[in-house]
C-alpha cells in the first residue's frame, strides 16, 4: 500500500501539484502564443496573452529569413543516423556481454562502463582536431560519428537480454543456426520493448544535442536546429515571435515523444536510468 | 560449441564497439592527457606548466568558484524539489500519471528552447513577466542582471526537477508499505513518518541523485551560453564556458586540454565515490 503524506488532505497535495504543473506548462504555452503574435504586438510593450489574430505567416517568414528547412533536415539526419546506429550496435554488444563467455569479457565490460564517467569535454578537443584534419567539420559524418553507440544503451540492452532463457539459444544452436543468425532471429525479436525505449530516447537526446553540433559546424547550411535557432535569435533578436515559431518546430519531436510514450514514460526512464 | 569458437565469435561481434571506443574515447582521452603537457603551439613541451597556470589564473579560478556555487545551489534546490514532488506523486492520487508526465516535459525539451524561452520571459523590456507585473502595477524585475547565477540555478531546476522526481519515485517503490503501517499503529504522524522512514531509507537514492546531478552541473555549458552568454561581465561564465573560450576563442588547445583533464579528475573522483556508495548499498 502506498504512503499518504497528507492523510485526509488531498487538497493541499493538489494545490502544490497544480501550481507546479502551471509553472511547468505556462512558459511552454506562452511559447505558442508568442509564435503567433504580430510584430506590432511583440513590440507593443503590452502583455499579450492571446494575439489579436493568429499570425501563421510567422512560419513562412521564418523559413524565408533563415534556412530552417535545412536545419530541420540536418537535425533529422544526425539524430536519425545516430539512433539507427544505436539500434544496430547497442543490442549486439549488450547480447555479447549478457550471454557469451570469453577471455577478456570482464575487462572489456569495465572499459565500456568506464566511458560513462568521461565528460564530453574531455574527448571533444581531440576529436575536433582529428575531424578538422580529416575535413569532417561541416559534414554529416562529423556530426554523427562521435555518438555511434554508448555505454548507456549497451548497459540497458545487456540488462534486458540477461534474463532471457538460455534454452532459446541452445535450441537454435542444436538446430544448426549460426551465431549471428541466433542473435538476429532469436534474441533481437525478444528485445522490441527495450529497443523502443532505446530508440525514442536516443532520438530525442540527439535531436536536442547542443555542444557538439555548435563546434562541429560553422557553415549556416550545416547547422542543426538547436544551433540554427540560437544563432537566428542573436541576429533577429527583436523578432521574438519568429524565434518562438522556430522553437515550436524544434519542440515537435518532444511533443510526439510524449504522445507516443504516455503510458510507459516514467517507468521507462526509471528503468533505463538514462541521463 | 568450443570455448575457442565462442571467444572468437564474441570478439568478432565486439569488433565495431572495440574500434569505436578505442578511437573515439580512449585515444582522445590519451591524447588529451598528452596535449595538456604542451604549449598552445602544440610543439613546445611545458610539462605541468598548463596545470600550474590554471591554479594561478583568476578567470579560471572565478569560473571554478561560480561553478561550485551553481552546482551546490542546483543540488540543494533541485533535490528538494524532486523529492517533494516524488513524495506527493507516490500517493494514490487520481491524475498522478498526467502530473508525472507534465512535470517531465522540460527535461526532454531542447536546451535551446528552455534557454531562449526564459531569456524572453525574463527580459526587462520585452519579457512577458515584466509586462504582466507592470500591467498589475508592480515594479519590474531585472533578475538576469541583479541575480544572474541564482536565475540560472532556477532555470536548471525548472528543467531538471521532473527527472529527479522520477529517480526518487523509483527509490520510493523500494520502501515496504509495512513500515508505514507499523509506524502508523505506533501513532507516528505524516511528518514523523517522512523523517523516520522515507528519508533514511531513501539515502542511497539521494546520494545517487546528488552525484549524477553534481557531475552534470559541473559540465554545464549550454544553458548559460544561451541565456546570458556568460554575463553580465563573467558572472555566469561557468568552468565549461571558460574551457570553451580558451579552446575556441583563444585557440589555446594545450591549456584547454589541461583544463579538461582537471574536469575529468573531478568527475572521476565523484563517479568513484558513487560506485563505492553503490557497492555499500548493495552489500
Amino acid at each position: 500500500m502506498r504512503e499518504r503524506l497528507f492523510p485526509g488532505d488531498r487538497i493541499a497535495a493538489y494545490v502544490v501539484l497544480v501550481a507546479l504543473g502551471l509553472v511547468t506548462v505556462l512558459p511552454l504555452l506562452y511559447m505558442i502564443v508568442l509564435a503567433l503574435q504580430s510584430d506590432a504586438e511583440v513590440q507593443s510593450g503590452d502583455p499579450v496573452l492571446w494575439p489579436e489574430h493568429l499570425e501563421w505567416s510567422n512560419f513562412t517568414r521564418l523559413f524565408e529569413a533563415a534556412p530552417f528547412g535545412r536545419f530541420f533536415v540536418n537535425s533529422f539526419v544526425m539524430a536519425g543516423a545516430i539512433t539507427l546506429s544505436h539500434l544496430i550496435f547497442d543490442p549486439l554488444v549488450g547480447y555479447v556481454f549478457a550471454k557469451m563467455d570469453f577471455p577478456g569479457k570482464r575487462i572489456a565490460f569495465v572499459a565500456v562502463l568506464s566511458t560513462l564517467m568521461v565528460p564530453f569535454f574531455v574527448r571533444m578537443l581531440p576529436i575536433y582536431s582529428i575531424f578538422a584534419s580529416l575535413g569532417w567539420i561541416d559534414s554529416y559524418q562529423g556530426l554523427i560519428v562521435p555518438f555511434l553507440m554508448d555505454a548507456y544503451g549497451i548497459f540497458l540492452m545487456r540488462q534486458f537480454i540477461r534474463p532471457l532463457p538460455d534454452e532459446l539459444i541452445e535450441a537454435a544452436r542444436v538446430d544448426g543456426a549460426g551465431e549471428f543468425r541466433i542473435y538476429l532471429r532469436v534474441i533481437l525479436p525478444q528485445c522490441k520493448p527495450a529497443l523502443a525505449v532505446l530508440g525514442l530516447f536516443t532520438f530525442v537526446f540527439q535531436w536536442n544535442e547542443f555542444l557538439w553540433p555548435l563546434i562541429a559546424t560553422s557553415r549556416t547550411e550545416m547547422r542543426t536546429l538547436p544551433i540554427g535557432l540560437t544563432l537566428f535569435n542573436q541576429e533577429y533578436f527583436t523578432q521574438w515571435n519568429l524565434t518562438a515559431a522556430g522553437a515550436l518546430i524544434l519542440f515537435v519531436p518532444t511533443a510526439l515523444f510524449f504522445v507516443i510514450t504516455q503510458k510507459f514514460l516514467v517507468e521507462g526512464i526509471a528503468l533505463s536510468g538514462l541521463k | 560449441m568450443t570455448r575457442r569458437r565462442q571467444a572468437l565469435t564474441a570478439w568478432l561481434f565486439l569488433t565495431p564497439a572495440v574500434l569505436f571506443f578505442a578511437l573515439l574515447f580512449f585515444l582522445p582521452i590519451g591524447n588529451q592527457l598528452l596535449t595538456g603537457l604542451y604549449d598552445s603551439d602544440g610543439v613546445s613541451f611545458v610539462g605541468f606548466g598548463n596545470f600550474t597556470r590554471a591554479f594561478g589564473d583568476p578567470e579560471v579560478l572565478h569560473s571554478f568558484l561560480i561553478t561550485l556555487v551553481y552546482a551546490a545551489g542546483t543540488l540543494v534546490v533541485g533535490t528538494a524539489a524532486g523529492l517533494g514532488l516524488a513524495v506527493i506523486l507516490n500517493q494514490a492520487l487520481p491524475g498522478r500519471t498526467l502530473f508525472r508526465s507534465v512535470l517531465l516535459i522540460p527535461y526532454l525539451t531542447s536546451v535551446s528552447i528552455v534557454g531562449l524561452l526564459w531569456r524572453n520571459i525574463l527580459d526587462p523590456q520585452v519579457g512577458i513577466l515584466n509586462r504582466l507585473l507592470e500591467a498589475a502595477g508592480l515594479p519590474g524585475q531585472t533578475w538576469l542582471s541583479t541575480h544572474p547565477l541564482a536565475t540560472i540555478v532556477g532555470i536548471t531546476v525548472w528543467s531538471g526537477a521532473g527527472y529527479t522526481m522520477v529517480l526518487f519515485l523509483a527509490g520510493l517503490q523500494g520502501i515496504p508499505g509495512l513500515y508505514y503501517e507499523a509506524a502508523r499503529i505506533d501513532g507516528a504522524g505524516p511528518w514523523r513518518r517522512f523523517f523516520a522512514i522515507t528519508l533514511p531509507l531513501l539515502t542511497p537514492t539521494t546520494l545517487f541523485v546528488s552525484i549524477i546531478g553534481l557531475i552534470s552541473t559541473l559540465q554545464q555549458f549550454a544553458l548559460p551560453y544561451i541565456v546570458t552568454g556568460g554575463g553580465p561581465g563573467n558572472a555566469t561564465s561557468l568552468y565549461a564556458h571558460r574551457l570553451f573560450i580558451v579552446a575556441f576563442n583563444d585557440n589555446d588547445f594545450g591549456y584547454a586540454s589541461a583544463l579538461s583533464v582537471l574536469l575529468l579528475l573531478v568527475v572521476l573522483t565523484l563517479s568513484l565515490v558513487q560506485l563505492r556508495i553503490g557497492d555499500r548499498a548493495n552489500a
